[in-house]
């Protein structure tokens, strides 16, 4: 939307709103609209050259002095216009598809609420709005994720079990829960880990098992990591290998960190793959074996060899076993 | 220019929304500096230019005349009981979930958006204290370059056209009438009426190369009744699992497959049989692959000559087994 066009939008919600909030200071208004104290200055000067006419209690006033001695805002000769418009499609839907997020990752008591919101919002909009956005999350064990939501409103340590994928193991500890957020479109909890003395992120669909304890939560001195590169940013000491894609195993390129090396003619491409572990790299290899294949390092090579080989055994046992 | 062209649209609302008649053209253009300042031709273009951007802001001009009997010029006029936002009767806890909403973007345009539509609602008397809550903080972003315009395109419903290309295909240039945008797994999808197939498609933001173009009007579609985007989007989600099968599972091993266990029995020597469900043999096939020698497949044989295939060729490092 043009610069012009939201700063229509703003003032016409800017002038119910002063009328509703006088002598609000200008720091707030600008909190609340998301934007600059000197837009909104800039908007109060706009504003004062507009009404229903062109003569003095026509057009919209301010206290100047209150405004330039206290920072804040009294407006005048606005009672015109004591309503803000409707919420426009667009608004709607950018509110709508946000509540379905939040809807996603809600859980019990909390869904009701949302739901009954979201009814409301929508009559008020209308349907163009609804229907043309949304937004999938993968489905949680409800029991987990209610005894998550659960600590975290009541201030509860967690007793966790966990399966870690990456070293394919299951592990109990106690958490004290921080927050629950979404990332990449998963649940995540943040919380304190008693055993790892440190933050630490657990996604929600690999929590095995989860029990609110009848112990209050702990404060605990720790900056949150900054998330705002995702989870799995490539560093200097990422692990990376050098993998052969067939086209079957393109669709890999868009899913994981990837570095393009080269496109044969044969439709085969060359590329960097980037895990977070070597365990992580060897697993996706054999997940994709006969269309993924390592080229680098040799260490990598071997070890899905050797595993892959191991694993074939189990198969011409059983089958030995089988005719015996 | 801009600020002189705000002020004037500000002015024509005002005036429009004040005015219990219908106002002809000549006292819209009496009645505010920029139009009365402009040469006839001038005021003609400006005049139509402003209807279209009320359109574009969502505001509805009616128009009509004051007497039917007397052949009166045609008018113009916002009718206030539909431009006024009616009350919503929001609950505390309504509010503050509206208000948590407004967090949940992570895109400036939709964010301002949204916070827009919360000041409505502030403006109306609605007090939104989100510590009312504990929940869930989750975000929606968008890194895709032809989302905004997606955007733009399905809230307005106008017709599209741009190249599409998957990964080491030639890109084609496609049609569509979109209906809605879709996020799973953190990737944005636009669904709609394929122009060029004759049905309806879905296809992801990230494989639409450069820009979007638009070939129609805004609302010269319809959305058909009904139309949900989960639906429309439904190839995108995993179907329902039915086939049975049974694994032997070191003990502690394979924890994605023990999260679909329905029974497991304990074998001795460190390891369970472990009954799932699953919905693809491929999806299966490949996950149990990935454990090497710490998952075997007892059953299905199907399934068992897939692990082996995958097992064999990562032996080989072939490239050659067929999925």
């Amino acid at each position: 939307m043009s610069r012009s066009r939201q700063q229509v939008v703003r003032m016409l919600a800017l002038v119910p709103y002063l009328q509703g909030n006088d002598g609000v200071p200008v720091n707030e208004v600008a909190a609340e609209f998301g934007v600059s104290p000197k837009t909104i200055r800039d908007d109060l000067k706009l504003l004062m050259y507009t009404g229903t006419g062109e003569y003095a209690g026509e057009l919209i006033d301010f206290d100047l002095t209150a405004l330039e001695r206290d920072g804040v805002v009294h407006i005048r000769d606005a009672e015109f216009m004591t309503r803000p418009l409707r919420i426009s499609t667009r608004e709607g839907a950018a509110l709508i598809v946000a509540l379905r997020t939040l809807r996603a990752s809600a859980s019990g008591l909390e869904l009701t609420v949302i739901d009954s919101a979201l009814a409301k919002l929508e009559s008020a909009v209308g349907d163009t709005a609804s229907t043309s956005v949304d937004v999938v999350l993968d489905d949680v064990d409800p029991t987990i994720h209610g005894a998550v939501v659960e600590a975290l409103t009541g201030g509860k340590r967690l007793a966790l079990t966990y399966a870690t994928v990456s070293r394919d193991e299951q592990t109990d500890r106690d958490v004290d829960p921080r927050r629950l957020f979404t990332e990449q479109g998963k649940l995540y909890l943040e919380a304190w880990c008693l055993k790892a003395e440190d933050l630490r992120f657990f996604r929600l669909d690999r929590i095995v098992a989860a029990d609110v304890l009848a112990i209050d939560a702990e404060p605990h001195d720790a900056t949150p990591r900054d998330l705002s590169e995702g989870f799995f940013t490539v560093g200097e000491q990422t692990p990376f290998a050098v993998v052969d894609l067939h086209p079957r195993a393109h669709w890999l390129t868009e899913y994981y960190q990837v570095d393009l090396v080269s496109q044969g003619e044969d439709g085969v491409w060359r590329a960097k793959l980037y895990g977070a572990d070597w365990s992580w790299l060897r697993r996706l290899v054999l997940r994709n074996a006969g269309s993924v294949t390592v080229i680098e390092p040799a260490a990598l090579r071997e070890r899905v060899v050797d595993d892959a080989r191991l694993a074939l055994e189990a198969y011409d046992e059983a089958v030995v076993h089988k005719e015996s | 220019m801009a600020e002189r062209k705000t002020e004037r649209l500000m002015n024509l609302i005002f005036a429009l929304l004040v005015s219990r008649q219908y106002l002809t053209k000549d006292q819209i253009r009496e009645s505010i500096a920029d139009y009365r300042e402009s040469t006839p031709q001038a005021f003609d273009r400006k005049f139509e230019r402003d209807k279209e951007e009320l359109r574009e802001l969502g505001i509805t001009v009616e128009m009509g005349q004051n007497d039917k009997y007397f052949n009166d010029e045609p008018g113009y006029r916002i009718r206030r009981d539909e431009a006024e936002l009616p009350d919503l009767e929001l609950t505390r806890e309504e509010a503050a979930v509206i208000g948590l909403a407004t967090q949940v973007w992570e895109h400036a345009g939709l964010a301002s958006e949204s916070t827009t539509a919360l000041v409505k609602l502030k403006a109306i008397g609605v007090d939104v204290d989100t510590s009312v809550l504990r929940m869930a903080e989750p975000r929606l972003s968008t890194d895709e370059p032809s989302f905004d315009a997606m955007w733009d395109a399905v809230t307005r419903r106008v017709p599209i056209a741009f190249a599409y290309a998957r990964p080491g295909r030639e890109p084609m240039l496609r049609h569509l009438q979109p209906w809605g945008i879709i996020s799973w797994h953190d990737r944005w999808y636009v669904g709609g009426f394929d122009l060029d197939r004759g049905e309806s498609r879905i296809f992801r933001l990230s494989r639409v190369i450069g820009e979007v173009t638009t070939e129609g009007a805004p609302g010269s579609y319809e959305i058909p009744e009904g139309t949900v985007m989960k639906d429309v989007a439904r190839e995108l989600f995993p179907p329902e699992p039915e086939e049975a099968a049974v694994l032997r599972i070191r003990r502690d091993r394979g924890q994605s497959l023990r999260r679909l266990a329905e029974k497991v029995t304990p074998l001795g020597d460190d390891l369970d049989e472990v009954e799932i469900r699953y919905s693809s043999r491929w999806e299966l096939a490949s996950e149990v692959a990935s454990y090497g020698p710490d998952v075997v497949v007892v059953s299905p044989p199907d399934v068992r000559a897939a692990v082996v295939q995958r097992l064999t060729a990562a032996v080989t490092g072939s490239l050659e087994v067929g999925a």
